[in-house]
């Protein structure tokens, strides 16, 4: 019986089987197209999920502020320091990121960072000012002096991609307990229980959301989240639900709890900034609160949690009460689960929002000078690295420099237009600064409004250089130093000068008088036009064009005399260039906005070193410059000396277009050399001579900084002798207006000016006070 | 584990030798805050006297230095960790740290000698003999730096080949160590 139920049966199933067998095979086919169509989803999610996760954007860094007893910096310029750090002003300092003031001395607890050459540790410091420098440098945990310290540098914009994702990565190990345990407790009570998807919590909301008449709770996950973020559109449909749901399950199957948590910390949108879409907690914690998530108090916790629900509607700015029921939501739940003490998360409950400025953040607080570093890293970086690939990129920004151009330019364009009673905004103006012996870029202004990205002047704007170049002519001139010394007197009566096409050149001095003879510091000094152009065509116009190559200009230059009195077009950084080597002592110093770049795993990629190259002899330098400080004590420089100390020595040169359309200075201390244009983009006349212009936003800018004097580097070589500047002859204590200047050796004048009688200085000032003892 | 140089005796040396450049007849530092007016003339019976004796107003003059200079402690620190990097094999983060000196303490030839040195070390015989240029312009009146400089010169030409100028550069070191 049994066996032949059992034939019967097989017989039918057989029968059966031959009948459906289409069936089957669709259903074979069907299993098999899923099995594919998994598997190539198994393939999205693992390649993505295990190669590159986000693109990152290089961040791009100011120079650290490096502390040490004896430094030049004021109590107030370090307070603005701690701030652009947004390190936060406490009465009792009790983590990193936090500082306290009394007076000269503050307490600060610095954050870690990681530099290119090794990792700066937190440190408990207590730094003290008296007047303009640090006076001590000391641990405060140890209570011994610290030789030197560097807080961790301001981050001043980042090189985003196309498409303006952006975020700061975390390692989970990086992100406080406190916050996962909020996030899971909110979003996914279930989270490292479930397989990717949790039938419970779909229920859970399908309940809620019967109870509630909409929706109000989603079942997700935190991993059928990342997936949807991760690869799926915002589509919905039920497709996209179930790719979802597949994915989910497949993720937890290739990756564990940690990994899956971390990719979502690190992806989750939590904010819109204009065209940049603010993703994880990293960089949230920056766009709300200003400063790294680990500085963070709970509830500030909590509101990041509850804004992964809807950043939007959420928005804390826009509204703030909402985002505060919202927070107190989550920290009552956190209190529920015991994550936190009763009468913690009543305290916190009671806390303000506490979040940072609204609104748009800028994004690149310093545009000009973030142009000139990418512009820079593009000479060795495809784009898409720097705008992909994480890169740290340490530049040579000086922020308190930066700030003191941009406010100096800013109000002293202003005013200028107020005091001329001319149309306002018309005016433009660039500005360049760097250190005199490192050539470092410390900052850079592409126009008066410092925030706007626009046309670059200080990059791209060729303008007519003017008495700018004046100094390379004289240079020449030094370098023969038996037919021309500073003494030598030029020839300054009219000039005519026939080109061999026929052309005439009759080259004015700016006041349309002529000086006679005139000592070849002075007509520099002066900046006497006619003098000038007879010296060069002395000397050569081809000959003033390799002073100018040796001293790194580069670019066009055309052969005409006409150059001489700078008729050739220049960009700011290129006549920072150029003066960089005068400043410098003769040295050729490629100017450099950027010192190193790390990888995103913070590995060193590449340093941009400091090279120089002798292209002036130091001797020569010596001479050229002392002529620059005398046009900046007496000649065309002069008005510098009303407001700067009189003790500090400054060495520069104006310049003056035709028709004054474009103001120039170029000048340096011993710290800092800057070059300041300033024109209109129309070109047409500015009514400024550089005097009266660009020199006063020169002058503005380095008032606000304690730099040290001037002063030369080689001496050997150089030996100083009195002059009477009348005839550029040797003077004696006879000769009323005698000066000293500087000489290479065995080439200053043996005989004495008519003023002179014969006695020699020090023996007669010994003979005068004997007289009057 | 190559020992490129000793810092550490050399920063003491250093010193010195800033010391020693009190003596030297021909270098003028001068001192911050003392404004030098330029020459007044006054009417005296005796006809035109510069009163006081003229003085420049802004160059260096020949005289001798105020005081002997030291190297601040912050670049002292900076010469150690060069050095423990120099020794390690760390030559980039070596010339990293002298950068950072130099950056606080912009002419002070010995910290300018000592990355021509690692860059020499490095196989950059042209920027290591740049580097030393330049600290001979900031060390007027000083031999003894000057002479060392000139002996890195002679390594740096003979690396590069250059046989005449590196034998010109060890004579100009003789001269000097002479003095």
């Amino acid at each position: 019986m049994a066996r032949r139920r059992t034939r019967g049966s097989n017989r039918s199933r057989r029968k059966r089987v031959r009948k459906s067998f289409p069936w089957f095979r669709l259903l074979l086919v069907l299993l098999l197209v899923f099995a594919g169509y998994v598997a190539w989803l198994d393939y999205q999610v693992t390649s993505q999920f295990d190669g590159k996760r986000w693109s990152l954007p290089a961040r791009v860094y100011a120079r650290p502020l490096e502390l040490y007893a004896g430094r030049v910096l004021t109590a107030d310029q370090f307070a603005s320091e701690l701030r652009a750090l947004n390190y936060r002003s406490v009465s009792s300092v009790q983590q990193g990121g936090q500082y306290s003031r009394n007076r000269e001395v503050f307490h600060v607890t610095s954050r870690p960072f990681d530099f290119w050459d090794g990792e700066e540790p937190a440190r408990n410091l207590r730094v003290t000012f008296s007047g303009s420098n640090i006076v001590a440098l000391e641990d405060r945990s140890t209570g011994k002096p610290l030789s030197l310290a560097r807080l961790d540098p301001v981050l001043v914009g980042s090189f985003y991609p196309a498409h303006n994702e952006d975020r700061v990565l975390l390692k989970l190990e990086e992100v406080p307990v406190s916050l996962t345990n909020a996030l899971i407790a909110i979003e996914d009570r279930n989270f490292y229980r479930h397989h990717g998807v949790s039938p419970l919590a779909i229920l859970r909301a399908m309940w809620a959301n019967v109870r509630a008449r909409g929706v109000v709770q989603g079942g997700s996950t935190l991993t059928q989240q990342l997936v949807k973020n991760f690869f799926l559109t915002n589509e919905r449909s039920l497709v996209r639900k179930l790719n979802e749901a597949i994915m989910a399950v497949l993720l937890e199957l290739h990756y564990s709890k940690d990994e899956i948590l971390e990719a979502y910390l690190n992806e989750v949108y939590l904010a819109q900034d204009g065209q940049r879409s603010i993703n994880g907690f990293g960089l949230a914690s920056y766009f709300y609160f200003d400063r790294p998530l680990s500085e963070l108090s709970v509830e500030q916790y909590a509101l990041l949690v509850g804004l992964v629900k809807g950043p939007s509607y959420y928005n804390p700015w826009k509204h703030p009460d909402r985002a505060r029921e919202r927070r107190n939501l989550v920290l009552d739940i956190m209190a529920q689960l015991q994550l936190l003490e009763p009468e913690q998360a009543v305290r916190a409950k009671s806390q303000q929002l506490s979040i940072g400025s609204s609104g748009r953040k800028a994004i690149n607080t310093f545009p000009a000078f973030l142009e000139l570093v990418r512009r820079q890293l593009q000479t060795d970086y495809r784009d898409e690295d720097i705008t992909s690939e994480g890169l740290s990129i340490f530049t040579t920004l000086d922020p308190q420099v930066q700030w003191a151009l941009e406010e100096s330019l800013e109000q002293r364009l202003a005013e200028i237009e107020a005091a001329r009673g001319s149309q306002r905004g018309k005016l433009e103006g660039a500005a360049v600064v760097t250190s005199v012996q490192g050539g470092e870029v410390l900052a850079v202004a592409g126009g008066r409004s410092p925030k706007f990205a626009g046309f670059n002047r200080a990059l791209d704007a060729s303008r007519q250089v003017g008495s700018l170049l004046k100094p390379a002519v004289y240079l020449t001139a030094l370098e023969q130093p038996d037919r021309y010394t500073l003494a030598t007197l030029l020839d300054d009566s009219p000039l005519t000068w026939k080109a061999r096409n026929g052309d005439v050149w009759e080259p004015q001095n700016y006041d349309k008088e002529n000086h006679g003879q005139v000592p070849l510091y002075l007509a520099l000094a002066h900046s006497y036009n006619v003098s000038t152009a007879r010296l060069g065509l002395e000397l050569g116009v081809d000959a003033v064009i390799r002073t100018l190559r040796r001293m790194g200009v580069e670019g066009k230059l055309n052969p005409y005399p006409s150059l001489l009195l700078g008729a050739t077009e220049m960009t700011p950084i290129q006549v920072t260039r150029m003066y960089q080597t005068y400043a410098s002592g003769g040295f050729d110093t490629p100017l450099r906005a950027i010192t190193a770049v790390l990888a995103a795993d913070k590995a060193p990629l590449q340093r941009y070193p400091l090279n120089v190259r002798a292209a002036i002899k130091p001797e020569y330098a010596h001479l050229i410059t002392t002529a620059m400080m005398y046009a900046v004590r007496i000649g065309t420089g002069q008005a510098i000396y009303h407001v700067l100390p009189a003790d500090r020595n400054v060495a520069g040169k104006t310049g003056t277009t035709d028709d004054l359309r474009d103001s120039w200075f170029a000048g340096f201390t011993g710290d800092r050399l800057g070059v300041v244009w300033i024109g209109r983009d129309d070109n047409q006349s500015t009514g400024l001579t550089g005097s009266t212009g660009a020199l006063r936003v020169w002058r503005d800018l380095f008032a606000h900084f304690d730099d040290s004097s001037w002063m030369q580097t080689a001496t050997d070589g150089i030996e100083y002798q009195w002059i009477d500047p009348v005839s550029g002859l040797l003077a004696d204590s006879f000769c009323p207006d005698a000066v000293q200047l500087p000489f290479i050796t065995g080439s200053a004048p043996q005989q004495y000016a008519a003023c002179a009688q014969g006695s020699v200085l020090p023996e007669a000032v010994d003979w005068f006070k004997e007289l009057f003892r | 584990m190559i020992r490129i140089f000793g810092l550490r005796a050399y920063a003491g040396v250093a010193v010195v030798l800033t010391a020693l450049q009190a003596c030297a007849p021909n270098v003028y530092y001068p001192p911050r805050g003392e404004r030098i007016p330029p020459p007044v003339v006054e009417q005296g019976t005796q006809g035109p006297v510069v009163s006081p004796a003229p003085r420049p107003p802004e160059v260096i003059a020949p005289q001798p230095m105020p005081a002997p200079r030291a190297q601040p402690p912050a670049v002292l620190a900076l010469l150690d960790t060069a050095e423990r990097q120099a020794n390690a094999g760390d030559l980039e983060s070596a010339a990293a740290s002298l950068e950072r000196a130099i950056r606080i303490d912009p002419r002070n030839a010995v910290l300018w000698y000592h990355l021509a040195t690692v860059r020499l070390s490095q196989g950059d015989a042209q920027a290591a003999e740049q580097l030393a240029t330049k600290s001979t312009s900031l060390a007027p009146g000083n031999s003894v730096q000057q002479a060392r400089n000139w002996q890195l010169i002679a390594r740096a030409r003979a690396a590069q080949n250059d046989v005449k100028g590196a034998a010109a550069a060890e004579q100009r070191a003789r001269e000097l160590s002479r003095q």
